[in-house]
């Protein structure tokens, strides 16, 4: 793509995440929405093959009937209070339709069906954007009217959420793939605790956005889309494979890496507001995500994974530039004494 | 029959837009939007939007829909689809049909209707002459509020439009 043209329908999609996250009119917010969908199709698209134009086509598709909920919900907001200010949400019919709509956007079950088929057909750097600055949007939403949002709604999104993103990533072993349900399992994590303690949705926000940076700048680096190629990673450059090994453990939730720090805010939180039997259930389904990223790091890190001897070799152009790397990884790894400074996101 | 010209109007216009999402070939899309558009400014001029009633004319039908017309008619088929030539397209578009007689029944019969704002029947629909908005009309200075107050809205659609061409262009070039 011609790179003036490209740099401007990248910072398309920036301007129309910022419209969405500065505005106090929902009209200019769902301006906004459609900015960035419009603007990323092309980057969605960089290659140009049948993968792309249908991953791209079902993006749009879902996408667009997101936003379309999302007007309806604004008008039905703006009969009821005559104002388009983004406080709260004045009417609980227009406040579902306006979660199921961002849930959309999301990918929170059950509209998650288009995550993992989006995220397969596309460029790794197309998969990175999607998964990471396409989630700010709709969760700055769900953070504006988190005081009006019906609480049982969102929490059965959220916890067959955790459920699908678990379940549905045991069977992969394409990358972006697994990629997807974590997506789909993280995005559960921050809506349940939306309504009880938004900060932490926030926090949560934060780190899954730089573990998920790091995972994809891994792959990059290696060239790699599915678990075999990523596992020959041990010939390419040894020192990926431990980082890899980091990286998704701290994706798993376990401590003392900084993946641990939302999960135990989360839990920490939810069992101050006297519910017990959810977050159970939702640490133990993190198990699920936990069994296929140690499945990763098994053939990747801790053992040569078995190939022919052709294989072994693995063939590569230049080396790709990886920015900020070194620092992405420290900090997806090592954030976890810093929790205490969490009181700053309020 | 006067007085509830705005409900007619919106009954026909709910008709034709069934009328094309129940996908003909486009160039019937096109006939029955050319017919929605035209009810949709009867509905705006009915509530004193002479202006907006103009714009709908001049720049939808007469601009974008010209365009859409000569494009779908350099693209289109030997035997383009109406709606009784195939049984799924008679189908979809009958079940609208009923679905908007049924809600007509409905509003007509009922003394209040609740779906998600509460109509008190059909007199509802019908304009009076409410209040005093002075010697201006209100949508001509609301077109004008938005070259002043609402400049930025104007940059973000320009924006927005300036983008749409550039995607749509190399969406369409490929590789």
């Amino acid at each position: 793509m011609n790179p003036l043209i490209f740099t401007t329908i990248l910072m398309t999609v920036l301007l129309g995440t910022m419209i969405v996250m500065m505005s106090s009119h929902w009209l200019m917010i769902w301006i906004g929405f459609e900015m960035n969908l419009l603007a990323i199709i092309p980057i969605l698209m960089k290659k140009y093959n049948p993968r792309t134009m249908e991953a791209s086509t079902k993006y749009f598709l879902t996408q667009a009937t997101a936003s379309m909920l999302l007007m309806m919900a604004i008008i039905i907001n703006l009969m009821h209070s005559g104002q388009w200010t983004i406080t709260k949400i004045f009417n609980p019919t227009a406040s579902i339709i306006m979660t199921s709509a961002l849930a959309m956007k999301l990918g929170l079950t059950p509209f998650h069906f288009w995550v993992p088929e989006v995220t397969q057909g596309i460029s790794l750097t197309s998969g990175l954007i999607l998964l990471t600055w396409q989630k700010l949007a709709p969760m700055s939403i769900l953070y504006q009217i988190s005081p009006s949002i019906n609480l049982n709604i969102l929490l059965t999104m959220a916890v067959l959420s955790i459920l699908v993103g678990g379940w549905g990533g045991l069977n992969q072993t394409q990358l972006r793939k697994i990629m997807a349900y974590s997506s789909i399992a993280h995005m559960g994590w921050m809506t349940a605790v939306l309504v009880y303690n938004p900060t932490l949705t926030m926090l949560n926000m934060l780190i899954y956005i730089m573990m998920t940076l790091t995972m994809f700048m891994l792959f990059i680096h290696s060239s790699s889309t599915t678990t075999l190629s990523l596992s020959h990673t041990w010939n390419k450059t040894p020192l990926t494979t431990t980082l890899i090994l980091i990286t998704l453990l701290s994706m798993g939730g376990l401590p003392p890496l900084s993946g641990f720090m939302p999960k135990w805010m989360i839990i920490q939180e939810l069992t101050k507001n006297s519910s017990i039997i959810l977050p159970t259930l939702m640490a133990i389904m993190a198990l699920l995500n936990l069994y296929f990223y140690m499945r990763l790091t098994y053939s990747t890190s801790l053992t040569m994974f078995p190939s022919t001897n052709n294989m072994k070799m693995k063939w590569q152009f230049e080396t790709k530039r990886i920015t900020l790397l070194p620092p992405l990884i420290v900090m997806s790894s090592l954030l976890l004494p810093l929790t205490p400074m969490l009181s700053i996101l309020d | 029959m006067m007085t509830y010209i705005v409900f007619i109007l919106s009954v026909i216009f709910v008709v034709s837009f069934v009328g094309f999402s129940s996908k003909p070939s486009p160039i019937y899309g096109g006939l029955v939007l050319i017919v929605s558009g035209g009810v949709g400014c009867g509905i705006i001029m009915n509530f004193g939007g002479s202006f907006l009633g103009l714009m709908v004319f001049l720049i939808y039908l007469g601009g974008m829909l010209v365009v859409f017309g000569y494009t779908t008619a350099m693209a289109t088929e030997q035997y383009p689809e109406v709606w009784v030539s195939n049984t799924t397209v008679m189908g979809v578009f009958l079940l609208g049909l009923l679905m908007e007689v049924m809600l007509v029944l409905y509003v007509l019969k009922s003394e209040e209707v609740g779906v998600v704002f509460k109509f008190s029947g059909v007199g509802d629909w019908a304009i009076y002459d409410t209040g005093d908005s002075g010697v201006f009309s209100e949508e001509i200075m609301g077109v004008a509020a938005l070259y002043s107050y609402g400049a930025w809205v104007v940059i973000v659609t320009g924006w927005s439009l300036l983008v749409g061409v550039l995607v749509i262009l190399e969406v369409t070039r490929g590789g």
